[in-house]
């Protein structure tokens, strides 16, 4: 509006030339160049009027514009005030929320990396005890597998030699018995020669009383004597029967004695071929189990070890508590750095014309906030950053 | 089933052949075979080449052959055991106290 002003009066200042241009040279007269004169001079003041109006309404307009300025600022400083205790509350929270859950988790996983130590611990004792009865430290106690096939096979093997060294005593009465026979064969034949004397004694005999009834009276006497003899010869070849077949039955028996003697030689061999055969395949098969289970359990004994070694970093990894307690608790000066801001800005109280003075003086406050967060945030990373430096002793 | 023996020129090799099973039943001849062969150093042969069997009095009597030559400074050598027979010789050790050749 009062550039409108000033344009019609420029304007109007112009025309007031131009007339008193006009006047003076085409119409020339005195009273209308006076009166032009007069016309531009008062324009030329009321430009210049018009002027200092518009200098003093533009310093007013200024005034006005602060005044709402002012207001607006404060607006948007109780926003941002009321934002930051809104987020500082929920961060807090958050921030504790977070150290309670990290805390209990570290307990429980620090409760469970104790127990499974234990539990190794335990299966390797355990796995010790195997190895070592499997290696027979406990052997004068108690009897193996692998030692009652080793026994069994040397059983069998000892019950082989006896077989056959009954076999060979048994061939050996064999032959003993064979002369036996024949001794006995040798004795007939001395009986036969026995029996032959016997008959010549009796024919003897017969010739003797033959020849006493020839003598008559005289050879009575001898008649006597000689069916003595007769009667003798006659009781020897009884004698003789009853030798022979005592001999005989002695032969049956020595026959019988033989084929006990053969039923006992002759042990068939097949069934403990088959037998060896096992024991054989036993001993090769408990070889075999006894390998691979020495084998498997000393493939266990060395995965204890390395479950404690992982149990141990377990543990070590379990400072990030302290790490993630440090980080939470540095927060917290962030947080408490946002609440003094907020504090700060919440008595910031804009009044009519100080406004400048209170924005340095909050100026200021903000470079010390500034500066001391610095301070903090220096501090801060001094602190530990990585899990890997030192060693946690289970608690 | 029979028992065969073989004399060489100089006699100091006697090989027996024992055909089908060696059993009790050659016992007299087995021993036949050998107990009249008292020259020192002589070498029994006994072969097994056509043996289908033996039992424990076979082996028996092996040993008594192996203990005849031996008082007479001599040996005994065990020729072309069929496998079955080689195994029944392996199960009485016989390896170990003759020499056996295939």
């Amino acid at each position: 509006m009062q550039n409108n002003l000033r344009l019609i009066l420029s304007a109007g200042g112009v025309i007031a030339i131009a007339i008193l241009l006009d006047l003076l040279f085409i119409q020339s007269s005195y009273l209308s160049i006076i009166a032009a004169v007069l016309l531009v001079t008062i324009f030329a003041y009321l430009i210049k009027e018009h002027n200092k109006v518009d200098l003093i309404q533009t310093t007013d307009k200024t005034n006005e514009n602060k005044s709402s300025t002012d207001q607006d600022i404060e607006k948007t400083l109780t926003d941002i005030a009321s934002l930051l205790h809104q987020q500082l509350n929920i961060i807090d929270n958050e921030v504790d929320r977070a150290s309670a859950l990290i805390r209990d988790a570290v307990t429980g996983i620090a409760d469970s990396f104790k127990y499974l130590k234990n539990l190794s611990e335990d299966q390797q004792q355990m796995l010790n005890s195997v190895i070592n009865y499997q290696q027979g430290v406990d052997e004068d106690k108690t009897m193996t597998i692998e030692s009652f096939v080793h026994d069994s096979s040397e059983t069998l093997e000892d019950f082989v030699q006896v077989i056959i060294s009954t076999s060979k005593q048994s061939l050996e009465a064999m032959s003993f018995t064979n002369e036996m026979s024949k001794q006995l064969e040798g004795i007939f034949s001395l009986l036969g020669q026995v029996e032959g004397l016997a008959s010549q004694t009796n024919l003897l005999a017969l010739n003797a009383a033959i020849e006493a009834a020839r003598a008559g009276d005289a050879g009575r006497g001898f008649a006597v004597v000689a069916n003595e003899v007769r009667a003798l010869s006659v009781n020897s070849t009884e004698l003789n029967n009853d030798i022979r077949q005592e001999i005989s039955k002695t032969q049956s028996i020595i026959e019988r004695l033989q084929s006990s003697v053969e039923t006992m030689a002759s042990a068939d061999m097949t069934s403990t071929l088959e037998a060896k055969n096992r024991v054989s395949e036993m001993v090769e098969h408990v070889g075999d189990v006894n390998n691979k289970t020495q084998k498997v359990v000393e493939e266990l004994t060395l995965i204890s070890p390395k479950i404690n070694d992982t149990v141990e970093v377990g543990i070590r990894s379990l400072q990030f508590e302290d790490l993630a307690h440090q980080t939470l608790t540095s927060l917290k000066s962030n947080t408490e750095t946002i609440n003094l801001l907020y504090q700060e800005i919440e008595q910031f109280d804009v009044k009519q014309g100080n406004s400048a003075e209170k924005l340095s003086i909050l100026q200021q406050k903000c470079q010390q906030l500034i500066h001391k967060a610095d301070h903090v945030n220096d501090n801060r990373s001094v602190s530990q950053s990585s899990m890997d430096e030192g060693e946690v002793e289970l608690f | 089933m029979s028992v065969k023996k073989q004399v060489s020129e100089n006699s100091k090799k006697i090989e027996i052949f024992i055909d089908g099973r060696f059993d009790f039943s050659l016992h007299q001849h087995f021993r036949d075979a050998y107990a009249n062969c008292t020259e020192k150093g002589q070498v029994f042969t006994l072969n097994l080449g056509a043996t289908s069997y033996m039992d424990s009095s076979a082996l028996g009597m092996i040993l008594l052959l192996k203990d005849h030559a031996e008082s007479h400074s001599g040996s005994v050598v065990i020729t072309k055991p069929s496998e079955s027979v080689n195994k029944i010789l392996e199960i009485a050790q016989f390896h170990r106290l003759l020499t056996i050749e295939q």
